[in-house]
C-alpha cells in the first residue's frame, strides 16, 4: 500500500512525497500544507467570515429598483419569492439553488470535513470525504449566478425613469463566495486524502 | 523509495494513487476507484488546448468588443458588453463586486489562454524551464477562477427576468460568447494537470 506516501499538489496537480511537515511542491514550489492545525484555523476563519457575509447578504437588498421615482428593494429570498409568484418557476428554482442552497450546502460540507477529520474511519469513508471535497470545489463558483444576474440587470436597465442598481447584499454575497472558495482551498489536502488506496 | 514521481498520478476526485502508463492515441485513463478521468493521450490533449486557445482568444476579443444583448424598454435602448458591465459596477461605487467580476470573467479567462500560448512557445524553444513550471501552476489556479460559463447561464436567467418588460435582441457577441464557452469547457478546462506535466517532461527532458 502506498496511499499515504504521496500527496497531490492542489495548485498544479503534481505528485509529491508526503511528510508530516511543511511540503513545497517539487514542480510549482507552492506550499502544499503548513502545519495541519494552522491550516485548520485558516479554513475555520475563512468559513466563519463567509457565513457572516452570507447572513448580511440575506438581510440586505441585493437589487434596488428605481421605477418612476418609486424605489423597491429585493433581497435574495424576496427575489426568489417574487419570481415564484410571477410563475417563473424554473428561474426561481435556479436562483434558489445557486444563491441559497449551494452556499449552505458548501458551508455544511466544509464544516463536516473540518469537524470529522480526526475521527477514525474506514478507507471507503475517507474516499467519500475526498469526493465531498471535490464536489464542494465544483459547485462553489455556481453561487456567482445571482451576482452576475444583478450586474447584468444593473447594466441594461439604467435609464432616466427606470433604473436597477446592485444593493449592499451583492457586495456581501460576492465576498461570501470568495471566502467560501478560500476556505475550501485552505483545507489541508492531507486531512482528507488518507483513505486513498494505491493501485 | 526512489520511484520516479512523474510516473505516478493521483486522482483529483478521490486521491487514489495510480501508476502512469503510455496510452494509445485517443485513449483515456480513468481512476480505478471512482472512474474520474486521470489523463489522456498527452501530446494530443496539449496541442488541442493550444490550438483552441487561439480560437478562444479570437472569440473572447469579439465577445468583448460587440454587444452581447440589446435591450429595448419603451423608447429606451441599452446594450450589454462585458466592459460596460464592469464599468457600470465601478461607476456605482461597487468596487468589490466590480473587481471580482472583472477577475472571474475577464482576467482569469485571458490568463488561461495566454498561459497555454506562453507554455507552447517556451516548450517549443526549450527555454526558461522553471518559468514554464510557474506557468503551469498559474494556469491551474486561474482556471478555477475563470467563470465565463457561469456568466453565460446568468445572462439567460437575466433575460427571463426581463422578458415581460423588455424587447431583447442578441448581439454579435452572444454567438461569440456561446462558442467561447464551448471551447473553454471542452478543450481548455478539461486538460488534466498530469497531462501538462507529462508534456512538460517530454518537451524539456525527452522523457
Amino acid at each position: 500500500m502506498m496511499e499515504n506516501r504521496y500527496i497531490r499538489c492542489p495548485y498544479c496537480g503534481s505528485v509529491n512525497y508526503n511528510k508530516d511537515e511543511v511540503i513545497y511542491c517539487r514542480n510549482c514550489h507552492n506550499k502544499i500544507g503548513s502545519k495541519v492545525e494552522a491550516n485548520l484555523h485558516t479554513a475555520w476563519a475563512m468559513l466563519v467570515t463567509a457565513v457572516i457575509f452570507y447572513i448580511i447578504a440575506n438581510i440586505y437588498p441585493i437589487l434596488v429598483i428605481d421605477k418612476f421615482g418609486v424605489t423597491s428593494q429585493n433581497t435574495i429570498i424576496g427575489g426568489v419569492i417574487a419570481l415564484w409568484d410571477e410563475g417563473s418557476y424554473p428561474i426561481a428554482l435556479i436562483i434558489f439553488f445557486a444563491s441559497v442552497f449551494v452556499p449552505l450546502l458548501k458551508f455544511f460540507l466544509i464544516l463536516y470535513i473540518l469537524t470529522n477529520y480526526k475521527k477514525p474511519k474506514k478507507g471507503s469513508k475517507k474516499v467519500d470525504q475526498a469526493k465531498l471535497y471535490h464536489f464542494t470545489e465544483i459547485i462553489g463558483p455556481w453561487s456567482m449566478i445571482d451576482v452576475f444576474v444583478v450586474s447584468i440587470l444593473a447594466t441594461v436597465v439604467h435609464f432616466g425613469n427606470i433604473k436597477i442598481t446592485a444593493g449592499i447584499g451583492a457586495t456581501a454575497f460576492v465576498l461570501m463566495v470568495f471566502f467560501t472558495m478560500l476556505s475550501a482551498m485552505s483545507i489541508d489536502i492531507r486531512l482528507i486524502k488518507e483513505g486513498a488506496s494505491g493501485n | 523509495m526512489d520511484e520516479n514521481l512523474d510516473n505516478l498520478v493521483i486522482c483529483s476526485k478521490c486521491h487514489t494513487v495510480h501508476k502512469k502508463i503510455d496510452l494509445p492515441y485517443k485513449k483515456v485513463a480513468k481512476c480505478a476507484v471512482c472512474g474520474n478521468k486521470l489523463y489522456s493521450d498527452v501530446e494530443n490533449a496539449f496541442y488541442k488546448a493550444v490550438s483552441y486557445s487561439v480560437t478562444a482568444l479570437i472569440l473572447f476579443v469579439v465577445a468583448n468588443l460587440y454587444p452581447i444583448i440589446k435591450v429595448y424598454i419603451g423608447s429606451n435602448q441599452s446594450i450589454l458588453t462585458i466592459p460596460s458591465m464592469v464599468a457600470t459596477l465601478f461607476d456605482e461605487n461597487f468596487y468589490v463586486v466590480g473587481s471580482i467580476v472583472l477577475v472571474v470573467i475577464f482576467i482569469a479567462p485571458l490568463s488561461v489562454i495566454f498561459s497555454y500560448l506562453a507554455l507552447w512557445v517556451l516548450t517549443y524553444f526549450k527555454i526558461y524551464k522553471n518559468f514554464s513550471k510557474h506557468i503551469i501552476s498559474f494556469l491551474m489556479v486561474s482556471r478555477n477562477w475563470a467563470m465565463v460559463d457561469i456568466f453565460g447561464v446568468s445572462i439567460l436567467v437575466a433575460l427571463v427576468k426581463l422578458f415581460g418588460y423588455a424587447q431583447i435582441q442578441p448581439g454579435v457577441s452572444a454567438y461569440a460568447l456561446v462558442l467561447f464557452i464551448l471551447v473553454d469547457l471542452i478543450f481548455l478546462k478539461s486538460i488534466k494537470p498530469v497531462e501538462l506535466w507529462t508534456y512538460f517532461s517530454r518537451a524539456y527532458d525527452g522523457k
